[in-house]
């Protein structure tokens, strides 16, 4: 501890590091907490709640690790290398920005770049994960202005990029999960490939994958997105914390389950079943953890369940209709573009005998 | 009856280390006392000794007829040292220095009796007056002696409480205990026979269940007496949640519950109202509560009005590490720092907080037993273990993320984060009074829970007075919807 504290003290001091400022005062505040107090005056309290930025940031680390570690397991060591990959690039551009910017750097790009590599497919090569999180820290967040500006998720910034640009790698070769002692822990990547996903088994030949190897990531898919339990314990841990809103998730999740479901009674082979829809494809992750993010969700109540709603029926639309096999992504980003729109509209209807 | 109410929003503060004790110890009477001339609710009153003029406990010593104000007595026996002007609190106020004499005594007022339904009501009335608890809370208790804004007649609703939302209270249990606790419910039907027009609500914590069941016990032949238990969500003691909450009734945000006809008082009001009136008592005396990690023993203590804060702290107050003292309330309290000020009878609990400006090793990683945080992020929120609390601000500024937890706790229902944003870009136009910005109560809840730790509660504040500079007022957006009485009178003392 002591060696750290000298070690950033001797940084401060080098002439030569003096543009990194920013970097080395967020390895500053990354190691050491804050030694300011309270102001002392009669407009603010002189206790402050004991969470920051930073902690708010890591519970969603922490939520996220029950999906990381099956994605290791299921997919080989490799997903490391992909998360690492995205690490270092998206932090290279947050690290950039924050130098040209003179401001400090924020603590938003741990979550993104955790969640980036978890939309991607297993198969996915590693310059395209770094084209996909610069292009989504970039233009997805630095440009706007940084963290609490932007419009869109970053991260579904950067994957739907990469899926248009590169079409071929991201949506027609899938590998099998390992499974069987310690797999992936011990392997590099899983070499068996398949072209289908659950979803896309579905859409070719009606076949309808069971809910419990859809739960326990023994069907194929996106690195995070498979281990459907653990995004599950994650999300409702999540909920508890109240780092996420717990309205968006429901409000997403069960109008998914009722418009399938009345899609299904009524034309049984274009909609598939809703426990299916349910449990397939990236819908869970992007509902607890990428709809959630306040940043980009509407912050009015009522704004919030008309989100998650628009979310719902944007997927199952765009899952049964559209050419493309998943819709959660799309789902969201043009949600996401709603959300000042959705804001505004509840702010003026909620004040309009108030005006003048 | 009694009924369970509450409000959307607030935040329930709980467990934490450095709660006060049921214990009452009497301070010894102090060497030298100094009364200030302005005590709670009113203005500031007029000396009525010199120097050199013997005074004895229980006398009145400064008082103003003309003007919305009560009595001030010495609390000592003892002879007048000096008169003169001391800032107290960022007001200057005359204050009367008394050298006090070693004895307990006090006179008490004229009239008074122990068989108070034989006095008549414009006698109770002068008794509440003279004992100067009429200054009590935030409106003061209307009497004919103008010791309020409103005159008695114009009383609608009479709200006693004792809810205790604050992090740390005075302990209600310990105030209600024994024999006090028929004191306290005579001093409601005393007060019940000087407004007989008004309804009279009795809210309580719904936490202290014993407490609830023997009060509606008692009183359960009174059919004038609405009894409640409310959930003690912060900010749910203030005058702004309360009417609300039991009447549901809007309350004019920025005047005083008065204005519509209400008044509010505390339950150690309602004892100084008995005592007054039973016993001829002149409030002379107050019940404080030692609070906060800081103190070595967290008691209650019984003190003479005009005692020097250092006289009450030095011989509770740890030493080992600096402290900050602060008065009634973590959230919105003045800070005590100047330890020769007297206490006067506004205050009702003191908290020692530590000042942590200690750098804590990845502080974020920590598991957190005793941290407090409205999130769940914390161990504290699975384990419940007792909570510590230092001034630390826990984390560096950052731009807000719009993770509406100001949004949730604003017991009134504004969105901190958005006005926060239109301040900030200096936006000041009549959308912020649209958007409330003149509801706000200064809880500070929101600046309380911020992640990003922004001043959003000062933020607010800053964007009511310049909206006031553009001619968008407070007025403007009250006045049209309440039909407020003593309003003039409001003026003059604000």
């Amino acid at each position: 501890m002591k060696l750290v504290k000298k070690f950033i003290e001797g940084l401060y001091l080098k002439k030569s590091l003096k543009r990194f400022k920013p970097v080395i005062k967020a390895l500053d505040e990354f190691f050491f907490g804050t030694d300011k107090v309270t102001y002392i005056s009669l407009r603010s309290p002189h206790i402050l709640d004991n969470i920051d930025i930073k902690r708010y940031m890591f519970t969603v680390i922490i939520a996220l690790m029950p999906s990381v570690l099956a994605a290791i397991y299921l997919y080989g060591l490799r997903v490391i290398l992909v998360i690492f990959v995205s690490y270092l690039v998206g932090g290279m551009v947050e690290v950039i920005s924050a130098i040209f910017r003179k401001k400090e750097i924020q603590e938003g790009f741990l979550v993104t770049g955790l969640i980036f590599p978890l939309l991607l497919p297993p198969t996915i090569p590693l310059w395209m994960v770094g084209v996909g999180i610069f292009f989504g820290v970039f233009i997805g967040k630095e440009i706007f202005g940084g963290t609490g500006r932007n419009i869109f998720n970053p991260a579904l910034v950067g994957r739907l990029f990469i899926t248009i640009s590169f079409p071929q790698a991201l949506t027609t070769s899938w590998a099998e999960p390992l499974r069987g002692g310690l797999a992936g822990f011990l392997r590099y990547k899983s070499d068996a490939l398949t072209s289908a996903t659950p979803l896309i088994s579905f859409k070719s030949g009606h076949t309808l994958t069971n809910i419990s190897e859809l739960l326990m990531g023994l069907s194929s898919g996106s690195i995070g997105e498979t281990f459907r339990l653990g995004v599950i314990l994650g999300g409702l841990f999540l909920l508890y914390t109240r780092v996420a809103n717990w309205r968006i998730p429901l409000a997403y999740l069960s109008s998914v389950f009722i418009l399938s479901f009345l899609g299904n009674v009524f034309f049984p082979d274009k909609f598939a079943p809703p426990l299916f829809q349910l449990f397939s494809g990236g819908l869970l992750l992007g509902a607890f953890f990428m709809a959630t993010d306040p940043v980009t969700s509407p912050f009015s109540e009522l704004g919030k369940w008309i989100f998650g709603f628009g979310c719902g029926l944007l997927t199952v639309l765009i899952r049964t209709f559209s050419g493309y096999v998943e819709g959660v992504m799309f789902s969201i980003i043009i949600m996401n573009g709603f959300s000042p729109l959705i804001d505004q509209s509840i702010l003026n209807f909620r004040y309009r005998y108030l005006k003048r | 009856m009694l009924k369970y109410k509450t409000f959307k929003g607030g935040y329930r503060f709980r467990n934490f280390l450095g709660q006060p004790r049921e214990q009452l110890k009497e301070l010894p009477i102090p060497q030298r006392v100094i009364i200030p001339l302005k005590q709670g609710f009113g203005g500031e009153v007029k000396p009525l000794v010199s120097p050199g003029d013997k005074v004895y406990a229980g006398q009145i010593i400064g008082r103003d007829d003309e003007n919305v104000s009560s009595p001030v007595h010495s609390s000592v026996n003892g002879e007048v040292l000096k008169i003169e002007k001391i800032n107290y609190f960022k007001q200057e106020i005359t204050a009367i220095f008394i050298e006090a004499e070693p004895t307990a005594e006090w006179r008490p007022l004229e009239g008074y009796s122990a068989d108070w339904g034989k006095l008549s009501p414009e006698k109770i009335e002068e008794l509440i007056y003279l004992s100067g608890s009429a200054s009590l809370d935030k409106e003061g208790i209307p009497t004919r002696f103008r010791s309020s804004i409103i005159s008695p007649s114009e009383v609608e609703n009479l709200i006693i409480h004792g809810i205790g939302s604050e992090i740390y209270n005075l302990s209600l249990r310990l105030l209600l205990s024994g024999k006090n606790l028929f004191h306290f419910i005579e001093g409601i039907r005393i007060l019940k026979k000087i407004f007989p027009q008004a309804e009279v609500h009795l809210a309580l914590n719904k936490n202290f269940k014993k407490l609830v069941e023997e009060i509606s016990k008692i009183t359960s032949g009174f059919d004038w007496l609405k009894i409640y238990a409310l959930e003690p969500k912060y900010p749910q003691g203030y005058d702004e949640m309360l009417v609300p909450t039991l009447l549901g009734r809007p309350f004019p945000y920025g005047y005083s519950a008065a204005n519509i006809g209400i008044v509010i008082l505390n339950t150690q009001a309602v004892l100084h109202v008995y005592e007054a009136v039973c016993e001829g008592k002149p409030l002379i005396e107050r019940t404080i509560a030692l609070c906060g990690e800081g103190f070595r023993e967290n008691l209650h203590l019984k003190v003479k009005i005009g005692t020097p804060l250092k006289e009450i702290f030095s011989p509770y107050l740890r030493k080992d590490k600096e402290m900050r003292l602060v008065l009634n309330s973590l959230l919105t309290g003045i800070r005590l720092n100047i330890f020769s000020l007297p206490l006067s009878r506004t205050f009702s609990q003191v908290i020692a907080l530590p000042e942590n400006r200690e750098r804590e090793f990845l502080s974020f990683l920590r598991l957190g037993m005793r941290s407090e945080s409205y999130t769940r992020t914390f161990l504290s929120a699975l384990l419940r273990g007792k909570k510590k609390l230092n001034t630390n601000i826990h984390g560096e500024p950052r731009p807000c993320i719009s993770c509406g937890y100001c949004q949730e706790v604003c017991p009134v229902r504004i969105i901190p984060h958005l006005l926060y944003r239109f301040i900030e870009r200096n936006i000041i136009d009549e959308r912020l009074s649209k958007y409330g910005i003149f509801n706000c109560l200064e809880c500070n809840l929101c600046s309380f829970v911020c992640p990003s730790k922004l001043p959003l509660a000062k933020t607010i504040k800053d964007g009511q007075e310049r909206l006031i500079t553009i001619g968008c007022d407070r007025a403007k957006c009250i006045l049209p919807y309440f039909d407020l009485k003593g309003l003039e009178e409001y003026r003059g003392i604000k």
